[in-house]
């Protein structure tokens, strides 16, 4: 990325690819902890692919920022922080459809998910809202051989 | 010092949380995701509202660490004004469509898509301001 626009464009698209994320996979994990009971499982995992939408789009533009700008995060702190985040949705994600989608997805009305689901969702809303936050703090953690300012 | 990040990090928590609920919202007026029962989307609204009060706060804090920076730059007020169509949007989506079990009427599904679209346009006025600031501080260039 190399002209003024791509940077801020990358970034727009990020920011609504993150909130995409965190609206479908959140609102879902929220129901799995027990808000919004009425709604049946199955119904709301409709949403998911929307998410997952968000996280490819986010995968895209933050591989444009890596390319272009390498250094600014594999020696930054606050990366490693959120890809370990990503990595812990990421086994989380795992631990969901392989052990207990099966048996949460008949969840009716009304119905409970038993906790083993309850805690999966509050690690995933977890682990996404640190990814958030260590991603909003790449910039105060940049490495001091390479700052340079992009709005300048 | 260290206070100016941490805000940043809620701001960007309530941006999440809000335009985000609000497009699961908007997406399943639209027909995607029919079978929730709209009625039971109303238990995610203290999600969006917790998600505007803690912006709003975080973003009064963000306006006085840097009001000129905000304050002369036309894209804050398109954000600004984003915002409250978005508000007003989700509250009239509550009353007439979400509300009530009913297959949201054209008008409704309008409504919706125009949600997704200006919360679309807060966030990306938002990314923007910090690219289109041209006084940052009092006489202070950006």
């Amino acid at each position: 990325m190399s002209g003024w626009w791509e940077w801020p464009i990358a970034e727009s698209l990020h920011f609504i690819g993150l909130s995409m994320l965190i609206g479908t996979v959140g609102v879902f994990d929220l129901r799995l902890m027990g808000l919004g009971k009425q709604i049946p499982l199955s119904a709301l995992h409709r949403l998911i692919p929307w998410g997952v939408g968000g996280f490819i789009m986010n995968m895209l533009t933050g591989m444009c920022f890596l390319t272009t700008a390498g250094n600014q995060y594999m020696y930054n702190p606050a990366f490693h922080l959120k890809v370990l985040c990503m990595s812990i949705a990421g086994l989380n994600v795992l631990v969901f459809y392989t052990t207990m989608f099966k048996e949460v997805r008949t969840l009716g009305p009304g119905e409970n998910a038993p906790l083993r689901a309850r805690i999966v969702g509050g690690v995933s809303l977890t682990c996404w809202l640190g990814v958030i936050a260590f991603g909003r703090l790449l910039t105060f953690y940049r490495p001091p051989a390479y700052h340079w300012c992009f709005w300048c | 010092m260290f206070a100016f990040p941490f805000i940043l990090v809620v701001h960007a928590w309530g941006m999440g949380l809000l335009a985000g609920s609000n497009a699961a919202v908007g997406l399943r007026i639209l027909g995607f995701a029919p079978r929730v029962p709209l009625s039971g989307m109303q238990k995610f609204y203290p999600v969006m509202w917790f998600g505007f009060v803690i912006n709003a706060i975080s973003g009064v804090l963000l306006l006085v660490g840097y009001p000129t920076k905000a304050l002369t730059n036309p894209v804050f007020y398109l954000k600004l004004g984003c915002i409250a169509a978005g508000m007003v949007l989700m509250n009239r989506l509550r009353h007439r469509v979400v509300r009530s079990d009913k297959l949201p009427s054209g008008q409704g599904k309008m409504m919706a898509a125009f949600s997704l679209l200006v919360w679309a346009g807060a966030i990306v006025s938002g990314r923007l301001l910090a690219y289109t600031c041209t006084h940052l501080l009092g006489d202070i260039k950006c």
